[in-house]
C-alpha cells in the first residue's frame, strides 16, 4: 500500500481545525420557560438557608430563582434541601456580585436533592468540612455562550468525609464538572458530566468509588490527580469502574482561545483524554467502556510531565499501584490533539506512528531510588486487558529532555502483575 | 381632647404624605421611612432595630459611644471598597474578657459593633457622612453570631436584614474625584465566609496581634489593651513587648516586607491560614506564616479556576505583574476578585504595596 504523504503545515492545519470546532453547548431543558419567582419569594428562600435550624427541610418550589446572593447553609446538622426536581426549581447566580460559589455548605448530615443551579461565576456548589453530604438529582450548569466565562467547580465538595454524588449533572465547567477535592469515604455514580472541561475528578482524596457514570464530551472524562502543597497531601484508594468515557474530544476552554495553560492543570489537558491519572495513588480502572476519546484513552502520568515544582512535604509525583484491567477501547476518532503539549507528544512521538490515537499510555517516570531501570516495573503499573497485542499502548521516555523524545510499544513490563486496590464504600452506601 | 383630636389628624396627615412621597422607591426603602416602631430591649437578641441597643447616646447617627463602650481600631485595617469604619467592643457589666493562651477570651453577651460609612468629602472626613450599615457580632451561649443592621435614607436608625442587600454610594475622594460605588452589603452568613476559624465564628480585628498598638488618636498615644486592662475589662495583657503585634501597613517607617505582610495578613488571611476556609489552596498570608511554598512563591495554584489568569505561579518573585496574587487584586470580576467578598473596587494603594514587595523578592 501507497503511504499517502500530506505536506505537514497542511496536516497541522486540518487537525487545529477539527480540533477547535469541537465545543458543545448543550442543555437539559430550557430553564427559562419556568416561571419567574418574585424578590421576596426569593428572599424567603435566601432567609431559609439563613434561618434552618438543626433536622429541617428547606423546600424550594418550582419556578426560576434569581439570586444576588449566596445561599449559605452554615453548620448545620441532618438538614435536607429539596427542590422540586432538576427540571422544576432552577437557582440562577447569574446575578451574583461577590462571594466563591452560588450554594456553600458546611455542616454533617447534608443531603441536597432535585434542583438545578446555573451561572454561577465561581463554583456551583460547594460543601466543606462537611462529615456526610449526599447531592443527588442535581444538575449544575453554565450558559454562557462564550465557554471560558464560565465558572470553575460544578458541584464541589472539597475537605468533607462520607460523600455521595448520585444521579447528578454536570456540564460545561472550565474546570472539572464534578470535582472531589481532600476528602474521604466517596461514591461517585449513576452520574452525567459532560461539556465540561473535565468530567469528573477525584484529587487528594482517599477511598473513592467512581461508577456508572457517563462522561461524554468533555476534554478530559475521568481523572484522578494528586497535587502538591495541599492540607491533605496526598491521596489513594480509588476504584473507577463500569462507567462509559465517550467521545472526551471538547476543545480546553479553562483558559481563552488564544491563551495557552497557566499553573491549573486542568488546563494542559489534551482534548480527546479518556482517563488522566495524574501523581494518583492505588486506582483500579475496570469494566469501562472507553471509546472514541481522539488521543489517549488511559494517560499514566507522573507531576513531573507537568514542568512545575515537584517538591513538596508528605507527597510524591509519581503515580504508583495502577491496576487496569477488562475495559473496552474504540481508538477510531480521528487524531490526537494539537492544541496542548501532552496531545502534540501523544500525536507526534506514540509508538505507533504520527496521528495515531493511542488506547493506554504512559509517560514512563519512575522513582530512580526504587529502581535503575523502568523493565522491572518499580511503580507497579499493572495493566491486564484481553486483547492487549491489539491495543495501541505507548511508553514514553523523556529522560532526555524535549530534544530527544523516545517511545515503545513495549507493553511486557507492565503486563505480568496485578495490584490489589482496597476500598470501603459500605457505610456511605445507604446514604 | 381638641388637641388629641388635631394630633392624630396631623399623624394622619404624615402617614399619607409618607405613603404617598414612598410611591416611587421600593418596597424596601418605603419601610424604612416609616417611622420606627417600638421594641422593648428585652434581652432577647438580636434586636430588630440598632437603636434599642442604646450604644449610641443623642442622635444615633453621631455614634456617640455610651459610657460603657471600648472604641478599638487594628493596627492595620481591611479595605471594603475605601469604607471607613468606627468600631466598638461592649463587654457586660462586671464581666471581664482574658487573655489566654494567647488569646482574649470575651465574655457572653460580648458585642462587636462595626459601622461603615462614607464621608460625603473624604477631604474632610469630619463633615457629613453617611452610614451604610452596622455589623454586629454578637457572643451568645453557642458562641459567636453575625448580624448586618442596614440604615435608612434619613439616618435616624438601622434595621436588622439578614438577607443583606445593595445601595450605591457617591462621595468625593482625596483628589477631588466623584466616586460612585456599588456597594454590597453581605447577608448573615456570609459574614462567616471571612469570619471563620475551623467552621466556627469568630472575630477578626479583635486579637491581640491586631490591638496590640499605640492608637495616635486622642490626647496622647496609648496601647487600647493597656486602656482595655485600666478599664477593668481585660485581664492577663502583661505588656506590649510580651505580645505579638502587627504593624499598621500605612506606616512608610516600617520596612516593605513587614508592610506588604500585615497587608496580607489582615486582608487576607482571615480565610487563607490553615484553620480558614480557603485552607483548601494551600496558600496561607498569616503574618506567622514562614514557609516560601504556603506564602505563594512558585507555587501553582489548585482551584482558582479563572482567577489565575494568564499565569502559573500565585507569586512569582520579581514579577508582579506575572502573579496570580496581584492579578486577583487587581480585578473587581466576581470570581476573580480577592477578597471574595467586601470589594467590589480595587484598592490602589494596596496593589502599590503588594506590587513593590513581590518586585523585590527572589
Amino acid at each position: 500500500m501507497r503511504k499517502i504523504a500530506f505536506p505537514p503545515a497542511l496536516l497541522v492545519f486540518f487537525l487545529l481545525l477539527i480540533g477547535c470546532s469541537d465545543s458543545n453547548h448543550e442543555q437539559l431543558f430550557d430553564s427559562s420557560k419556568l416561571p419567574k419567582k418574585s424578590i421576596e419569594e426569593v428572599e424567603h428562600i435566601i432567609e431559609a438557608f439563613i434561618m434552618a435550624e438543626d433536622s429541617s427541610v428547606i423546600e424550594i418550589p418550582e419556578g426560576f430563582y434569581e439570586l444576588n446572593t449566596q445561599l449559605i447553609l452554615d453548620n448545620k446538622s441532618n438538614v435536607t434541601i429539596k427542590g422540586a426536581g432538576m427540571m422544576k426549581t432552577v437557582l440562577s447566580f447569574r446575578g451574583l456580585k461577590t462571594g466563591g460559589e452560588g450554594v456553600k455548605i458546611v455542616g454533617n448530615n447534608i443531603k441536597i436533592e432535585d434542583l438545578t443551579i446555573e451561572d454561577a461565576p465561581g463554583d456551583g456548589i460547594k460543601a466543606q468540612h462537611t462529615d456526610g453530604i449526599v447531592f443527588r438529582k442535581i444538575n449544575v450548569t453554565w450558559t454562557n455562550g462564550d465557554k471560558s466565562k464560565n465558572g470553575t467547580y460544578g458541584i464541589y465538595p472539597v475537605q468533607c468525609k462520607n460523600v455521595v454524588i448520585d444521579d447528578c449533572v454536570a456540564s460545561h465547567s472550565k474546570d472539572a464538572g464534578i470535582y472531589v477535592g481532600q476528602s474521604e469515604n466517596i461514591i461517585v455514580k449513576n452520574s452525567l458530566a459532560f461539556g465540561n472541561v473535565a468530567g469528573i475528578e477525584i484529587e487528594n482524596s482517599d477511598n473513592a468509588e467512581v461508577f456508572n457514570n457517563v462522561a461524554r464530551n468533555n476534554s478530559g472524562g475521568i481523572l484522578v490527580f494528586n497535587l502538591p502543597g495541599l492540607p491533605k497531601s496526598d491521596g489513594k484508594g480509588t476504584k473507577i469502574y463500569n462507567n462509559q468515557i465517550l467521545e472526551n474530544n471538547h476543545k480546553n476552554f479553562a483558559t481563552p482561545i488564544g491563551e495557552g495553560p497557566n499553573g491549573n492543570t486542568v488546563t494542559m489537558i489534551p482534548p480527546g483524554s479518556g482517563i488522566v491519572l495524574l501523581a494518583a495513588k492505588d486506582v483500579e480502572v475496570f469494566g469501562n467502556k472507553i471509546l472514541r476519546n481522539k488521543t489517549a484513552g488511559i494517560a499514566i502520568a507522573s507531576y513531573q510531565i507537568t514542568g512545575f515544582p515537584t517538591d513538596a512535604p508528605n507527597w510524591s509525583p509519581y503515580t504508583s499501584n495502577i491496576y487496569v484491567h477488562d475495559n473496552e477501547y474504540d481508538r477510531s476518532k480521528g487524531f490526537p490533539d494539537l492544541t496542548r503539549e501532552l496531545g502534540q507528544l501523544v500525536s507526534l512521538y506514540n509508538a505507533h506512528g504520527k496521528a495515531k490515537t493511542q488506547d493506554i499510555i504512559y509517560d514512563g517516570f519512575w522513582d530512580q531510588n526504587l529502581s535503575k531501570t523502568i523493565e522491572n516495573n518499580p511503580m507497579k503499573i499493572c495493566i491486564d486487558e484481553a486483547n492487549m497485542s491489539e491495543l495501541f499502548f505507548t511508553l514514553f521516555d523523556l529522560s532526555g529532555g524535549k530534544e530527544e523524545i523516545k517511545s515503545s510499544k513495549n507493553y511486557q513490563p507492565f503486563t505480568n502483575c496485578t495490584v490489589s486496590v482496597a476500598t470501603d464504600i459500605s457505610v456511605i452506601q445507604s446514604l | 381632647m381638641i388637641l388629641n383630636k388635631f394630633t392624630s389628624w396631623i399623624t394622619f396627615g404624615i402617614l399619607l404624605f409618607a405613603i404617598f412621597s414612598c410611591k416611587k422607591e421600593t418596597p424596601e426603602q418605603a419601610v424604612a421611612k416609616l417611622p420606627v416602631e417600638e421594641e422593648n430591649a428585652d434581652g432577647n437578641l438580636p434586636y430588630k432595630w440598632l437603636s434599642t441597643y442604646s450604644f449610641f447616646e443623642g442622635e444615633l447617627n453621631k455614634l456617640h459611644q455610651n459610657s460603657e463602650l471600648l472604641e478599638y481600631s487594628p493596627a492595620s485595617s481591611l479595605f471594603t471598597d475605601y469604607a471607613f469604619k468606627s468600631r466598638f467592643v461592649s463587654i457586660p457589666k462586671d464581666s471581664i474578657a482574658e487573655i489566654i493562651d494567647g488569646e482574649i477570651n470575651f465574655p457572653e453577651g460580648t458585642i462587636f459593633i462595626k459601622n461603615f460609612y462614607y464621608p460625603e468629602d473624604f477631604r474632610k472626613p469630619e463633615d457629613k457622612k453617611r452610614i451604610i450599615e452596622t455589623r454586629l457580632l454578637i457572643l451568645g451561649s453557642s458562641g459567636w453570631e453575625a448580624y448586618p443592621y442596614i440604615w435608612n435614607e434619613a439616618q435616624t436608625d438601622a434595621q436588622l436584614k439578614v438577607v443583606g442587600g445593595q445601595t450605591k454610594v457617591k462621595f468625593t475622594n482625596l483628589d477631588g474625584k466623584e466616586q460612585v460605588i456599588d456597594y454590597l452589603i453581605p447577608n448573615k452568613n456570609q459574614c462567616k465566609s471571612c469570619h471563620n476559624k475551623n467552621e466556627q465564628m469568630a472575630p477578626i480585628g479583635a486579637q491581640i496581634k491586631h490591638l496590640n498598638w499605640e492608637k495616635t488618636e486622642g490626647a496622647s498615644p496609648k496601647n487600647q489593651l493597656i486602656v482595655w486592662q485600666e478599664k477593668g475589662k481585660l485581664n492577663g495583657f502583661e505588656s506590649p513587648l510580651s505580645h505579638p503585634s502587627l504593624i499598621n501597613y500605612e506606616d512608610k517607617n516600617q520596612t516593605l516586607n513587614l508592610r506588604a505582610r500585615a497587608y496580607l495578613d489582615i486582608n487576607c488571611a482571615h480565610c487563607h491560614n490553615a484553620e480558614g476556609p480557603a485552607s483548601t489552596s494551600g496558600l496561607f498570608l498569616d503574618y506567622e506564616e514562614t514557609d516560601p511554598l504556603k506564602l505563594g512563591l512558585n507555587k501553582t495554584p489548585v482551584a482558582a479556576g479563572k482567577g489565575a489568569g494568564k499565569f502559573t505561579y500565585d507569586i512569582l518573585p520579581g514579577k508582579p505583574d506575572e502573579s496570580i496574587l496581584l492579578h486577583r487584586m487587581k480585578s473587581t470580576e466576581v470570581g476573580v476578585a480577592m477578597p471574595e467578598i467586601g470589594r467590589t473596587t480595587v484598592h490602589e494603594e494596596g496593589i502599590q504595596l503588594i506590587r513593590e514587595w513581590i518586585l523585590s523578592l527572589k
